[in-house]
């Protein structure tokens, strides 16, 4: 089960903050659809071999050839708020000291 | 033309229209700006209205039409688009505030295939962030209410989708549906949807929830109208390495009546739980139980055989579907981080990357998103895997070959859509165990992979159909008050069942 420590873990994993009130709504629904799982224990899936995905998994080959015409460089840069003269503009990935 | 000309419209009323030269495509697109500016400042369906896009498809229809060029059915069709799929250069949000100014940087293969069948965009329509949701009342920017009553949900996550076809403001739509997002919708509102086999339609460009349960389909007034545009829509993709090689013939819009009539139906008795059955899933409400028994007379007074069929697994289904989703939930959501797609403002300018992140994905996103992200990532963690995710993916194998099973007796299965109709605003929305239970009949067909419609139960006519004196009185006592629909699902692949045996039920 989910408790508060855990929560802050798995937010810190994620890339999510928290306030406090959140916190606590997220730990009171969390705890409940914890609950709701708990039938899936009475389940014997011992011998089940796993459905992994939609499809039956097979492998899906093409030619080794240059076929998908790549999104022009200008028109990739538009979903990106923040561009300097063609190159991506974020803050620093290390702080200083 | 008169403010609400569309009340029987379909697409092949529509096509007729258009070549006889009744109307033009341009006087029907402007005739729905007229009823969507009218009425959706009530109703709340559409999130980005594509008037000139819109208006221009119409007139390339109209020039083609003016040059004697043969048009397909589908050219001027005047459509309305889940806002999670992309259209080139324009505004694509999924419902989230993370997404407000993102632009569609390619569109989407349903959306290309649709544009080289001349269709004409009315708009982007609201859903459930991300699509997670059963009531559109998640939506980052504003709730969409029921046409059929302002106070209640639409259903979602496709509410705005569902929204506008009944509401008169589209005349089809397409939805998504990973556990009843079409479906739910659909039956709430009053109107057709259905979710064809995973694999049927290539998910390039559809912003991903659950990537092994998506799938895009349509949404529409009539059976008929459903098939036209699964038929368009439909293909192997090479941009879709899941999508499937099948070819759908005739039969999709065609079907042969005398060979629909000789399918044999399953009634899963697992799918008619009663309030008070201790597995604590809520059971069905009278009403729905009443509107789905009249759809089934009707049926066998069409001559269709009924068989009583049994999906063991069902009640786990939830509760795998409600971890497997999570799970795949965080891992497609890692890609929001403030540096792709679309800007948040932020109080202070963020002074390290990590900051940025957990700044913009913390503004950005909705409760319910990030619910599913720490819940997936708790059952991905290790420890947590075997007891959680790995779990669920054997009881997803059961809850499958508890159809394959029952299709060795049955050609197809008849269920309600959900267990209520539709309920209030705010009713559910902040208990999410109670809105997750509104998907109970529709999530199992996902994990399954198979098709699924839902199709509006019509209002009982007792004269003319041979129901039982009780059933009939309750169900002209309440039919008639909210939509309720009715379920089909088919065999892997074969849409053409559910489609045909709908427009028989359409035609009784």
């Amino acid at each position: 089960m989910i408790d508060k420590k855990t929560l802050e873990h798995l937010a810190k994993l994620a890339r999510l903050e928290l306030h406090s009130h959140e916190e606590e709504k997220m730990l009171h629904d969390l705890g409940k659809v914890f609950e709701h799982f708990e039938e899936l224990k009475e389940l014997d899936t011992e011998s089940v071999v796993p459905l992994t995905g939609g499809t039956e998994s097979k492998n899906v080959l093409r030619d080794d050839n240059k076929k998908q015409k790549p999104i022009a460089r200008d028109v990739a840069l538009e979903a990106f708020p923040h561009v300097e003269q063609g190159f991506l503009k974020v803050p620093p990935v290390f702080e200083e000291n | 033309m008169s403010h609400s000309p569309f009340n029987n419209l379909t697409i092949k009323k529509f096509h007729q229209g258009l070549v006889n030269k009744d109307f033009k495509a341009l006087d029907i697109a402007e005739a729905y700006f007229k009823v969507i500016e009218e009425k959706d400042k009530e109703i709340g369906a559409y999130l980005t209205p594509l008037k000139d896009l819109a208006y221009t498809q119409a007139e390339e229809t109209d020039l083609r039409i003016a040059r004697k060029e043969a048009v397909g059915e589908l050219a001027g069709v005047p459509l309305a688009l889940k806002d999670n799929m992309l259209v080139k250069g324009e505004r694509t949000t999924a419902g989230s505030k993370i997404l407000n100014t993102y632009r569609g940087t390619y569109d989407a293969t349903v959306i290309s295939k649709l544009k080289n069948e001349g269709v004409v965009f009315l708009g982007k329509t609201n859903l459930d962030e991300f699509a997670m949701g059963a009531s559109t009342e998640n939506s980052g920017f504003h709730p969409t209410k029921n046409p059929h009553d302002l106070t209640r949900v639409p259903g979602g996550s496709s509410g705005g989708s569902a929204a506008a076809v009944a509401g008169h403001m589209a005349l089809a739509a397409l939805g998504s549906d990973t556990g009843g997002s079409i479906r739910q919708p659909a039956a709430f509102c009053g109107v057709v949807g259905l979710k064809p086999t995973y694999g049927a339609v290539s998910r390039h460009g559809l912003i991903a929830m659950a990537s092994s349960l998506d799938q895009i389909g349509p949404i529409t007034r009539t059976v008929e109208d459903a098939a036209i545009i699964f038929k368009a829509i439909a293909g192997q993709d090479s941009y879709d390495s899941t999508s499937v090689d099948v070819s759908y013939g005739d039969e999709l819009t065609n079907p042969d009546f005398q060979k629909i009539k000789s399918l044999t139906v399953g009634i899963p008795e697992e799918y008619f739980i009663d309030p008070s059955a201790s597995s604590g899933q809520g059971g069905i409400e009278p009403e729905v139980r009443a509107g789905v028994e009249s759809v089934i007379a009707a049926l066998k007074s069409a001559g269709i055989k009924f068989k009583k069929i049994s999906l063991p697994h069902t009640k786990y289904a939830l509760s795998a579907y409600y971890i497997i989703v999570p799970a795949e939930v965080s891992s497609n959501m890692a890609r929001y981080d403030g540096i792709r797609y679309s800007q948040i403002n932020h109080e202070s300018e963020p002074s390290n990357l990590l900051e940025l992140y957990t700044k913009t994905r913390s503004r950005g996103l909705g409760a319910e998103v990030k619910r599913r992200i720490l819940l997936g990532t708790f059952v991905l963690s290790s420890g947590y895997y075997d007891a959680y995710y790995a779990k669920a993916q054997k009881v997803r194998a059961l809850v499958k070959s508890d159809f394959t099973e029952a299709f060795k007796d049955v050609d197809v299965i008849l269920t309600p859509v959900s267990p209520t109709r539709a309920f209030k605003i705010g009713e559910r929305a902040n208990d999410p165990l109670a809105m997750y239970l509104a998907d109970i009949f529709t999530i199992p067909v996902n994990l399954a992979g198979l098709p699924g419609i839902s199709i509006p139960v019509r209002q009982v006519k007792s004269e003319k159909e041979n129901v039982s004196q009780s059933i009939s009185h309750v169900a002209n006592k309440h039919v008639t008050d909210l939509p309720i629909g009715f379920q089909l699902i088919g065999k892997p692949f074969r849409e053409a069942d559910i489609l045909g045996l709908g427009q028989l039920y359409e035609k009784i």
